[in-house]
């Protein structure tokens, strides 16, 4: 398997332990990144009016989210059950499945840090990078977004606006990483060798119980380079050889046993 | 004739040949891209220097010290504030959502009265004439649990001769009328989350909803040794994370934090207080772990392990939730065990015939309110206590459309808590005394008023605007207002707590599980993400909200499967839940971490009023719940109610 | 009232009958473009897709369309290279229903990109590495190619090829048409093959996903095998329903019996392959990533049964009869073989493009189904009404069939 190796790459190691799946990552995440709220009608489109309504925020495979939480089972009975909460960015594979398919390189790992960009202008829609991804995570705009009356007005700078028919997903709040270098650059320092903390994502950012740990993975300075060497971290579908850079971890082997499949034992392809 | 025509053609085809030539073509199909991402009705972004300004949000019922991130001036993003001790840096799912909800079309955008919109001036006629009219039959419901807005509140009731100030049910009034009416403790308790070894959550649902959940999300986080056990009748996101889930049916949590006192007495545990002795007896013999485990199921060794595990730890605390009986019972464990629970003293006031917290929180709104001049402050009495609230003339003071507004009969726009002076003293469960201040990041979008500056201008108490209020309470707090504005917390350290008694006599009666008729168990639990009894979700929240409480427009209820088989239903069935004087509609779910016999419903759905993103969605399960009085705690609760199941 | 139209000899319905007939397609055709027109203005919303199924409906219709339409590039490829001289009977038809399914193809892909507007994004900023631009690329190379290989044929509607000058044009394009078939042939090949491989290459997608032979998953020669063991036989589908419809003889059961044994030859070849590539991908790949080929199955909608019925009774079941002469020379016979075979291969394109993706990779993640809703259906149902236009009008106006005067 061939993976991009980056001298910096940017990853997570999530405490799935620490997760209590109260959703704060994912509305941070949709703050920042201009992610419309679900509206079921779109006033400015009398053609709406003859066919049915948009979809609501329950209709789950339709909404936007970047950043999703699982919730994961040990698939016991009362009283042994337990559950777990999984939160889902863009893993930001080495390997990634999504972009050697992309017809149009609207999607390309090629910058120092290891982010999976996405070029809004340049995706065609074809969504074969979404039938690609095995953690689902790229999003379809299926319709224009729109936000309610008024709420448009405090849109975050950090993202442009995308409009339906492209393919959309996490990009570890890309602008955030710029945004750092540029202050390093100005405060004399490194950008290539930013300190702990100087970029962080909106999800890790917003997380109260801090169980996104967010950094550079090659960096010894940075927490997640020990984290993501400990024995409790597994990363999603390892078999599949993506090599993600984003690590999970947590002390119950039930959880992380449902990081990958193992019916049928198999050490990987 | 044929020249012109050849001409022409020759002419067309060098035409055509030459603009090839030329980056015309290539340059509009490159622009292609552009265009096509830049629709006119697509929004463009504004940009502008990026500030964070720190400020309180009270979306949640505990309040959350947040930064508040503005680009040119707009607030865009909500951040944690990593300095106050409430925050951490992180936030709730509902804080996280406020500056969407600023801008938001359910705004009210200016006072109405009857539907009509008025002017403030008018407003204040209105009011006044009615106050004039009303005598001391005046009373206030308060949807903010911990500002000084509560102060000027009532401050105003005090001057017109009623004691009628209400807050919505919450557990920090449970925990007062244990404390200090039925234990004749001093200050607020507190527990310290961060400093215990053991913790054990019993109903306290504290890493998703109750006290104040971000900064215990932070303690647990903080807290890397200390092993957190929950017990509640259903798997919750906090008994996700906690070591052990140990299920016991809420109307069962007293009897079963005294089946846990049992033991550590057994232990040979004291306290020191008048009433001990018969404390001891009354537990010994009438809450033995076999009896314990007769009345609510919990096996007796489950008991024995826990207490030895609190027994064992150095600094261990018990957190309740839900009945004023669990309350003190829990207290009482935490006397025992001498460890992590704190009593967090009050901090001064500022308005001189202000009531204390402890006063405000002695009427219980569950058993009915009746006046002739009501106040309702950013509560939604509405929606969930549509029963309780009776008043001859309503002046519902909020920023948002609710039911209560709706249905008000003077509604006066408050505006949103990034518009205004707020603040926010400890609130119920910090194991510090906390003060932390709001001000304002943005201006008014709407024409909105300061709701405490408005009642200060409704009588003499001494002050002309809400942010001299302030000031004089940070005077009295002690706290260097600069400092507060700069987003830091004034912090004083809880201390030991000291009680009267153990109210044996009343605990003893009241820590008896008792529950309603139905056939099933109701648990009713609350996410912020679906909101809470006075704040519906926000724009951004309901793609956070899982299938397991919301399928399309309808409530999900969930049931273990053993549930499930006893009532002939599956996953996806439709049923009606009726309980109380209400009925709901809602589709099962299967889920295992919910105790036999028990169907677990999600609170804060089922607005009739609001956003499209409340409003319609799912049923109001505080419909089907039922009151019942706690005759020997004189209080009332919703622990212990049931209701009935049918398919439809 | 048109007859002058008409090809030299041959007698049409009325006018009047003509007109019935095209409205009620029309009818049909404008039911669609209203669900195309709601897809472009609203947006893909309007569809049963979802973040789950980015591929549905749309992308098995296409893919089943550009297999069965691969009767057009095959028979080319035996006609003009091999020199097969029976099949020209046969080979105008090839051509029209190559074009219809290429063409379709190409309007539904329109509407199934999101950004319509930005389509030949394709060749202004190819990703050499995606199976999918390699489709792209060929897909409208060879639908160009068959537009050319189709001009001919709509020259020499009787009164044009009157004209001296398109009458030459005509022949000479005829002559150098094996120059095009082979280009044809080679396009065709490869993004049949693409097609394949843009489902063998998910890394991701344990479902689908193949070892191969360079760059190539086996997945690339499947597809491309069982499009020409299916192709044929589609146009012997359709001339026969076109006789039914028309009660005239059309081309000789001779050549039809000949499209059988050809795509009967190449289905037998499939199947040998597809089977042992189902072994292997059961028994090596599968348990290599640590899963089972049970595991690959959920309920009725995704059931084993959909395997069974393409490999079994789609697969070997029309093979051996399209291969064995007794079978394959009863018209009833071949035809059932026909319909299974082009049966099977549409449930192949389909199992590829929706339970590939309805496999929940991650453990913990839940099976999903999916249903077209009506505006795919509709829309799709456009591109069969405008084939049935083209086919009638090209019956009625063009000489499709060389033999239609002999045999009747």
């Amino acid at each position: 398997m061939h993976v991009k190796e980056f001298k910096i790459k940017w990853g997570m190691v999530i405490d799935i332990d620490k997760c209590t799946g109260c959703g704060a990552c994912m509305v941070g995440c949709q703050v920042e990144n201009n992610i419309a709220p679900m509206t079921k009608s779109d006033p400015y489109n009398y053609a709406q009016a003859l066919t049915k309504d948009r979809d609501d925020a329950s209709n789950k495979l339709r909404t936007l989210t970047w950043m999703n939480v699982y919730e994961l089972s040990n698939g016991k009975a009362f009283p042994e059950h337990e559950t777990a909460y999984l939160p889902r960015p863009c893993m930001q594979c080495g390997n990634p499945a999504c972009v050697p398919v992309c017809p149009v390189v609207a999607t390309d790992k090629n910058e120092e840090g290891g982010i999976v960009s996405q070029i809004y202008p340049r995706c065609i829609g074809c969504r074969y990078c979404m039938a690609a991804c095995p953690y689902h995570a790229r999003y379809f705009n299926w319709w224009d977004p729109l936000w309610p009356e008024g709420m448009d007005k405090g849109l975050s700078p950090a993202a442009s606006v995308r409009p339906r028919g492209v393919v959309e997903k996490c990009n570890f709040c890309h602008s955030r990483y710029m945004e750092a270098k540029n202050q390093a650059r100005m405060d004399g320092e490194d950008p290539m060798n930013l300190s702990e903390g100087a970029y962080t994502t909106a999800c890790q950012e917003i997380c109260p119980t801090g169980a996104i740990h967010f950094g550079d993975l090659n960096n010894p300075e940075h927490a997640v380079h020990e984290l993501h060497k400990s024995p409790n971290a597994f990363r999603l579908l390892e078999k599949l050889g993506l090599s993600p850079q984003v690590y999970y971890m947590s002390e119950r082997e039930w959880v992380r046993k449902q990081g990958d499949n193992y019916n049928a034992g198999g050490s990987g392809h | 004739m044929s020249v012109a025509r050849r001409a022409f053609i020759q002419m067309s085809v060098g035409a055509t040949v030459g603009i090839l030539f030329t980056p015309t073509v290539w340059v509009a199909l490159d622009d292609v891209s552009i265009w096509t991402q830049n629709w006119p009705w697509i929004p463009r972004l504004k940009y502008g220097e990026v500030k964070s300004v720190p400020t309180v949000s009270k979306m949640c019922d505990s309040g959350c010290a947040v930064k508040v991130r503005t680009c040119a001036g707009e607030a865009f993003a909500v951040a944690g504030n990593e300095d106050n001790p409430l925050s951490g840096g992180g936030v709730c799912p509902l804080c996280a959502n406020s500056a969407q909800v600023k801008n938001s079309p359910n705004r009210i955008k200016t006072p109405m009265l009857n539907g009509e919109e008025i002017s403030w001036d008018k407003a204040k006629e209105v009011v006044a004439e009615k106050l004039d009219a009303a005598g001391s039959s005046v009373a206030v419901i308060s949807g903010d649990q911990n500002g000084t807005v509560n102060e000027v509140f009532s401050a105003l009731l005090a001057d017109k001769g009623s004691d009628a100030f209400y807050m919505m049910p919450c557990d920090m009034q449970a925990a007062d009328k244990a404390w200090t009416g039925l234990m004749g403790g001093y200050g607020q308790i507190g527990y310290d989350l961060e400093g215990a070894d053991v913790v054990l959550l019993a109903g306290a649902d504290a890493l998703e909803s109750w006290g104040p959940t971000v900064a215990n999300l932070k303690a647990f986080a903080a807290n890397g040794s200390g092993k957190f056990l929950f017990a509640g009748p259903m798997q919750t996101k906090t008994a996700a994370v906690a070591d052990k889930w140990v299920p016991v049916p809420a109307e069962g949590m007293a009897a079963f934090t005294l089946g846990v006192a049992y033991y550590v007495l057994q232990a040979g545990m004291t306290v020191d207080v008048a009433d001990f002795a018969p404390f001891r007896a009354m537990v010994m013999n009438d809450y033995s772990p076999a009896k314990v485990e007769a009345a609510t199921g919990v096996k007796a060794d489950r008991m024995a392990a826990i207490a030895k595990q609190l027994l064992a730890a150095s600094n261990p605390v018990v957190v309740p939730g839900g009945s004023v009986a669990a309350h003190g019972a829990a207290f009482a464990l935490n006397l025992l065990l001498g460890g992590a629970m704190k009593a967090v003293p009050e901090f001064g006031k500022a308005v001189s015939t202000a009531m204390s917290r402890s006063e405000m929180l002695n009427k219980d709104i569950l058993e009915g309110v009746n006046a002739d001049l009501l106040f309702v402050y950013e509560a939604n009495p509405a929606y969930a206590l549509p029963e309780q609230v009776k008043a001859g003339f309503t002046v519902a003071f909020d920023s948002v459309n609710t039911e209560t507004t709706a249905s008000a009969d003077l509604v006066l726009p408050t505006l949103h808590g990034f518009e205004r002076f707020d603040d926010l003293a400890s609130p119920y469960g910090v194991a510090d005394a906390t003060y932390s201040l709001g001000v304002p990041v943005s201006k008014p979008s709407v024409n909105a008023a300061c709701a405490a500056t408005f009642v200060l201008g409704l009588a003499d108490l001494g002050f002309e605007t809400f942010e001299e209020v302030l000031e004089a309470k940070a005077e009295a707090v002690g706290a260097d207002m600069d400092a507060l504005a700069e987003g830091g917390a004034y912090v004083a350290p809880g201390e030991t707590p000291v009680a009267a008694g153990l109210a044996a006599n009343v605990l003893g009666k009241a820590a008896v599980p008792v529950k309603g008729s139905g056939a099933l168990g109701l648990v009713p639990y609350t996410l912020l993400n679906v909101g809470t009894a006075n704040r519906a979700t926000t724009p951004n929240a309901p793609c956070t909200i899982s299938n397991n409480q919301l399928l399309g427009d309808k409530m999900v209820v969930m049931m273990n499967s053993a549930t499930a088989k006893q009532l002939g239903v599956g996953v996806g069935s439709k049923v009606k839940l009726s309980g109380g004087n209400g009925e709901c509609e809602a589709l099962v779910q299967v889920f295992e971490g919910v105790l036999t016999g028990a169907v677990a419903a999600p609170l804060g759905m089922g607005h009739t009023v609001g956003d499209e993103f409340s409003k319609g969605k799912g049923d109001n399960v505080y419909k089907i719940l039922t009151v019942s009085s706690e005759a020997a705690a004189g209080a009332s609760t919703w622990a212990g109610s049931t209701v009935n199941v049918a398919k439809i | 009232m048109d007859s002058k139209l008409f090809p030299e000899g041959v007698q049409r319905c009325g006018f009047g009958q003509f007109l019935i007939w095209t409205a009620v397609i029309l009818g049909f055709f404008t039911w669609g473009l209203y669900s195309a027109v709601l897809v472009l203005y609203n947006g893909i919303g309007t569809t049963g897709l979802d973040n789950y199924f980015g591929f549905g409906a749309w992308i098995t219709f296409d893919l089943a369309v550009i297999a069965l339409g691969a009767g057009a590039f095959f028979t080319g490829l035996l006609k003009y290279i091999l020199k097969i001289k029976q099949l020209e009977k046969i080979i105008n038809l090839t051509v029209v229903v190559g074009f219809i399914c290429y063409s379709g193809a190409m309007l539904v892909l329109t509407l199934d990109i999101g950004q319509p507007g930005r389509a030949w994004f394709g060749y202004w900023h190819p990703n050499v590495h995606s199976m999918l631009t390699e489709v792209i690329f060929c897909i409208t190379c060879y639908c160009t190619v068959l537009i050319i290989e189709f001009i001919p044929l709509v020259l020499e509607q009787k009164q044009w090829n009157k004209i001296p000058f398109i009458h030459a044009l005509a022949h000479n394009m005829h002559i150098n048409m094996a120059l095009f078939a082979g280009l044809g042939a080679f396009l065709s090949t490869f993004h049949q093959g693409s097609l394949g491989g843009m489902y063998g290459v998910l890394i991701g997608r344990p479902f689908a996903f193949r070892e191969g032979f360079f760059i190539w998953p086996w997945t690339f020669f499947l597809f491309i095998l069982s499009a020409v063991g299916s192709g044929p036989v589609f146009t012997v589908l359709v001339c026969g329903f076109m006789e039914k419809l028309t009660g005239k003889k059309l081309v000789d059961f001779k050549t039809k019996a000949l499209m059988g044994k050809i795509a009967g030859t190449m289905l037998c070849v499939y199947m040998f392959f597809k089977i042992l590539d189902t072994w292997a991908w059961a028994n090596g790949y599968l348990p290599s990533v640590g899963l089972t080929f049970d595991q690959m199955f959920y309920g009725v909608i995704y059931g084993k049964w959909l395997l069974w019925t393409e490999i079994v009774l789609c697969g070997v079941v029309p093979a051996i009869m399209l291969i064995t002469p007794a079978i394959r020379n009863r018209p009833a016979l071949l035809y059932t073989a026909a319909l299974l075979d082009c049966f099977g291969v549409c449930v192949n394109r389909y199992i590829f493009t929706v339970q590939t993706i309805a496999f929940p990779v991650m453990p913990f993640d839940a099976w999903q189904t999916y249903a077209p809703n009506w505006v795919e259906y509709a829309s799709s149902i456009m591109i069969v009404a405008y084939g049935f236009l083209v086919l009638t009008l090209v019956y009625r106006y063009l000489p499709l069939f060389p033999q239609e005067r002999e045999l009747n």
